[in-house]
């Protein structure tokens, strides 16, 4: 690529990216720092930290994530070091199955999770059956079990990201490291603590902090737990009322600031190449290939993460095909009628429209996005393009939540993004574009994953052949980094279909509802709502565990999806 | 530290199996206490298998493997004490060049005091002295090449291992590293076994050396030996430059052999013991390039040809010559005089023992 192009490029998506991500981040921030008169204060903020209830919130918040990513590394870690060491019976398989759990959305999973754990579900008809428990005070697990529950919750839900990116740190690792460990008398046990670990630390951080700031901004899992004293639902529920308090406002800018410095620490500690790593580690790893037992051991516990993480969903499974679910441990007659009532349902059929559209523009703009940013950043030399990089990391250290805040407020009428409005208010574009900025860094690292790999003189080759810029990217660059460009496109697709801070916050007419919004609808109307909404969760789960089936096997091992 | 003689390694009709690929078939080799020994090959003859077979990384198939009167076939890696140095060193880089050097000492439990002064020494001994507090990535590719041999060295290991340690340096370095891993072992009294595809690394370094490919032993010897009386053309071909000549038994006599070619009947000597051809037999010559002679007085055992090509290389002076034998690769070394290509009949000629005759 020229530079002149490069430069062009650089500048567009600058442009862009200040538009329709730094101008709504910032005006949200902004809030929390202005007085009516527009005079700048620090007044709110301090607000904030003064009130106990915002304090509780925030505290809770923290302690979300924190035990949610600590959770989450106790499950990832012993699954990358087991399918890093050994290879034993359905390894390959098992190593896309849990990842699944990544894509099926918890506040769905919440709902079978209510039904097994409420006061009337499974659990206590269990125990009551069995004689265990009083039927006349039974326990109410969750909310004796609330805070724990959340952390359950986003642990099974995103463990698949820290399991990816420690794999993917092991496997990038030159197998003598360890090698030369065991050689100098170190025993296994203690070489995983001495030098496997502190390789893979890079990977560990990249992925945990991720999880940290996804699992510290939840929004989906805590509303269904009905747990309100947790920063994002006062975040939620302080812009409902819509009463110009700036205490929202300040919260989500001390939200924004507590994730940038967790990305930005990270960043600084851990983001710099290691040199335990080579491009392609030479030599025979140390892998084992187990037998008999000890392989049938490690296939149950990989079949088990996946049942655990998927038992909230097979609930919801359960609970699409039951008739009747009340006080019995599982339901008493099965049917497919809500599946035929959900498509009856005047909202739901829209719903599933509204989203594939919403999700598609999004999907297609990253994609043609994603690609311009990866050839600048991996095969131009200009001097911007580490910048660009940072750039277009940075939604990943946005909360949703601080975005679709800031574009809710400047799409108002008489606001700088009112045009992104339809005529009848539908939030289509706004919605695309939402949805586009928050999944854009995961397009882009896999295609520049995807480039990094490809031999440059491939390119060179094409273009000393004659071919001009856009010819060698279309016959050559494209097609060999075709299958990265999938995985990252499809879990663009994947998270926007399943996105809810845009999603409940910007759609306010019902016929504009995407499927998350819908399942949340229905989930608060009475009679059959909440098998309504278990069968649409059941046909949204189907539909994304394909996809992520497919992204993973697109990006293969090392696919560096998920890195910061 | 002390020169002391460290234990032999003896391996016995390894076999080694990747699935269906036979990487080592049935190799045995006994290195002496104290020796230099070279495994040398083209990439896929199973040098490196075989080496990490002595280390434990990998496992044999079948055969066993001594160290000393020790069986160690089945130990685990981390309990051999033979230390290896890997062609990437892998070194950590989370941990610096001390903390590199005392892991092993560390594992093995030796007192703070102790783990000092030997790691101090360790360093010393590859002239890396002071440099302990520095990070990995601070040094150069000659210095981490040291630091990973400090780390092999320090803990006293009842053998070394070398996997192409030199293959990552730049020419220069590679030859002063030569003789520097060469002092340190011989100083050490070590036992070294030193994997490489360099003929030449071989040929200058070794006391001893077992050429390999495809998994079997062509020829074990002296670097004088394997060079001087080769006993297969691929030996004769791998280890320095060679001509092989096709022709057929005429005669032998006493450990000569006149054999018939296209060009001429030539007399070489024979090499592998308990080996004669037949009359009429297929063999195969093998001529060095420095053993022809251009147009020399005497002009017996030889063909002619003209030159075709010359390239001049400072010292010495590479000719090919056009003959009834194909082209031959003729080499003079501090010439009296450059020839010129052109149509001149010129005559190249070998002293009968610089001929070798080998099995076809």
């Amino acid at each position: 690529m020229n530079r002149k192009a490069a430069i062009t490029v650089t500048a567009i998506v600058s442009v862009l990216f200040a538009v329709f991500f730094l101008y709504p981040a910032v005006s949200v921030i902004g809030e929390a720092f202005r007085l009516p008169d527009g005079t700048l204060t620090f007044a709110f903020v301090g607000d904030v930290f003064r009130n106990p209830v915002y304090r509780e919130g925030l505290w809770n918040a923290l302690a979300l994530g924190l035990a949610s990513t600590l959770a989450t590394f106790l499950i990832a870690f012993p699954l990358s070091l087991l399918s890093h060491r050994y290879d034993f019976a359905g390894r390959g398989a098992l190593g896309v199955m849990i990842l699944i759990p990544l894509v099926l959305p918890p506040f769905v999973g919440a709902i079978g999770i209510k039904h097994m754990l409420g006061v009337e579900g499974s659990l206590n008809a269990l125990l009551i059956d069995a004689g265990i428990m009083n039927p006349l005070s039974p326990v109410d697990w969750l909310a004796k079990g609330r805070f724990w529950g959340i952390v359950a919750m986003n642990a099974l839900h995103l463990y698949p990201i820290l399991y990816m990116n420690i794999t993917a740190a092991l496997s990038n690792l030159d197998p003598a490291m360890e090698q030369a460990a065991e050689n100098l008398g170190c025993p296994p046990a203690r070489r995983l603590w001495r030098v496997t670990l502190p390789l893979a630390m890079p990977g560990i951080f990249a992925g945990s902090a991720i999880v940290f700031v996804w699992a510290f901004t939840e929004l989906g899992v805590p509303l269904v737990f009905d747990y309100t004293r947790v920063a994002p639902v006062q975040v939620f529920d302080g812009i409902k009322d819509l009463s110009g308090n700036p205490a929202p406002y300040a919260l989500v800018a001390i939200i924004l600031v507590i994730s940038a410095l967790v990305f930005g620490v990270t960043k600084a500690l851990f983001g710099r190449q290691t040199s335990g790593s080579q491009p392609r580690p030479k030599g025979r790893g140390g892998e084992v290939k187990l037998t008999g037992l000890r392989s049938l051991g490690c296939t149950m516990v990989f079949s088990f993460v996946f049942l655990v993480a998927a038992l909230p969903h097979l609930g919801v499974v359960l609970l699409s095909l039951s008739d009747d679910w009340y006080q019995t441990v599982l339901p008493l007659a099965l049917t497919f009628e809500h599946y035929v009532d959900a498509l009856g349902d005047p909202f739901v059929v829209p719903s599933i429209k509204n989203s594939l559209i919403y999700a598609s523009g999004a999907t297609l703009i990253d994609l043609v996005l994603g690609i311009v940013i990866a050839w600048v950043i991996v095969r131009s030399t200009i001097k911007g393009r580490a910048l660009l990089d940072a750039l277009v990391m940075l939604p990943l250290a946005v909360p949703g939540l601080v975005l679709a805040f800031g574009y809710l407020a400047l799409s108002q009428e008489g606001r700088p993004l009112y045009f992104l409005i339809g005529k009848d208010g539908s939030p289509a574009m706004l919605l695309i574009v939402a949805y586009a900025v928050r999944r854009l860094p995961y397009v882009v690292r896999s295609a520049v994953a995807g480039l990094q790999q490809s031999n440059p003189a491939l390119e060179e080759a094409a273009r000393s052949l004659g071919a001009g810029w856009f010819r060698t990217l279309r016959k050559v660059s494209l097609p060999l980094i075709g299958a990265n460009l999938a995985a990252g496109g499809i879990l663009a697709f994947a998270f926007a279909m399943l996105e809810v801070s845009d999603s409940l916050i910007l759609a306010q007419q019902t016929e504009h509802y995407p499927i998350t919004k819908t399942i949340y609808m229905l989930l608060s109307s009475l009679g059959d709502g909440h098998e309504l909404a278990a069968a649409l969760g059941v046909w949204a789960m189907v539909f994304l565990a394909i996809a992520i089936t497919g992204a993973a096997v697109l990006a293969g091992k090392r696919g560096g999806l998920f890195r910061v | 530290m002390a020169a002391r003689l460290m234990d032999s390694i003896q391996a016995t009709s390894i076999v080694k199996k990747f699935g269906s690929v036979t990487a080592l078939d049935g190799v045995s080799v006994e290195v002496a206490g104290g020796e230099l020994f070279f495994l040398l090959g083209a990439s896929g003859c199973g040098k490196t298998t075989l080496l990490r077979c002595i280390a434990g990384l990998e496992t044999p198939t079948s055969g066993t493997i001594s160290f000393g009167d020790k069986d160690v076939t089945k130990l685990p890696p981390h309990k051999r004490e033979a230390a290896m140095v890997f062609q990437s060193y892998a070194l950590w880089p989370h941990l610096s060049v001390e903390r590199n050097v005392s892991f092993g000492l560390e594992e093995r439990k030796v007192d703070r005091a102790e783990i000092r002064k030997r790691v101090g020494e360790a360093l010393e001994l590859v002239h890396l002295a002071g440099m302990g507090e520095r990070g990995i990535d601070q040094l150069s590719g000659g210095q981490q090449q040291r630091v990973a041999l400090a780390r092999a060295l320090v803990v006293r290991p009842k053998c070394l291992l070398l996997d192409e340690p030199l293959s990552n340096l730049d020419a220069k370095l590679r030859i002063e590293m030569r003789r520097e891993i060469r002092r340190i072992v011989k100083e050490g009294g070590l036992t070294a076994v030193y994997v490489t595809h360099d003929q030449e690394e071989a040929l200058s370094m070794a006391d001893r050396m077992a050429v390999l490919n495809r998994g079997r032993i062509e020829q074990l010897g002296t670097a004088e030996d394997v060079y001087r009386n080769p006993v297969t053309a691929f030996v004769a071909g791998f280890i320095g430059e060679t001509n092989l000549i096709r022709g057929r038994t005429l005669e032998v006599r006493g450990g000569f052999v006149m054999v018939d070619t296209p060009g001429g009947p030539l007399v070489g000597r024979l090499t592998r013991e308990g080996w004669v051809p037949g009359p009429g037999e297929e063999v195969r010559l093998s001529v060095r390039p420095e053993a022809w002679r251009i147009d020399p007085a005497t002009g017996e055992n030889g063909i002619t040809g003209k030159i075709i090509e010359r390239s001049y290389l400072g010292q010495r002076i590479q000719y090919v010559v056009q003959t009834a034998i194909g082209s031959q690769q003729v080499v003079e070394l501090n010439p009296l005089l450059v020839r010129e290509p052109g149509d001149e009949v010129v005559k190249i000629s070998a002293r009968h023992s610089d001929v070798v005759v080998l099995e076809a």
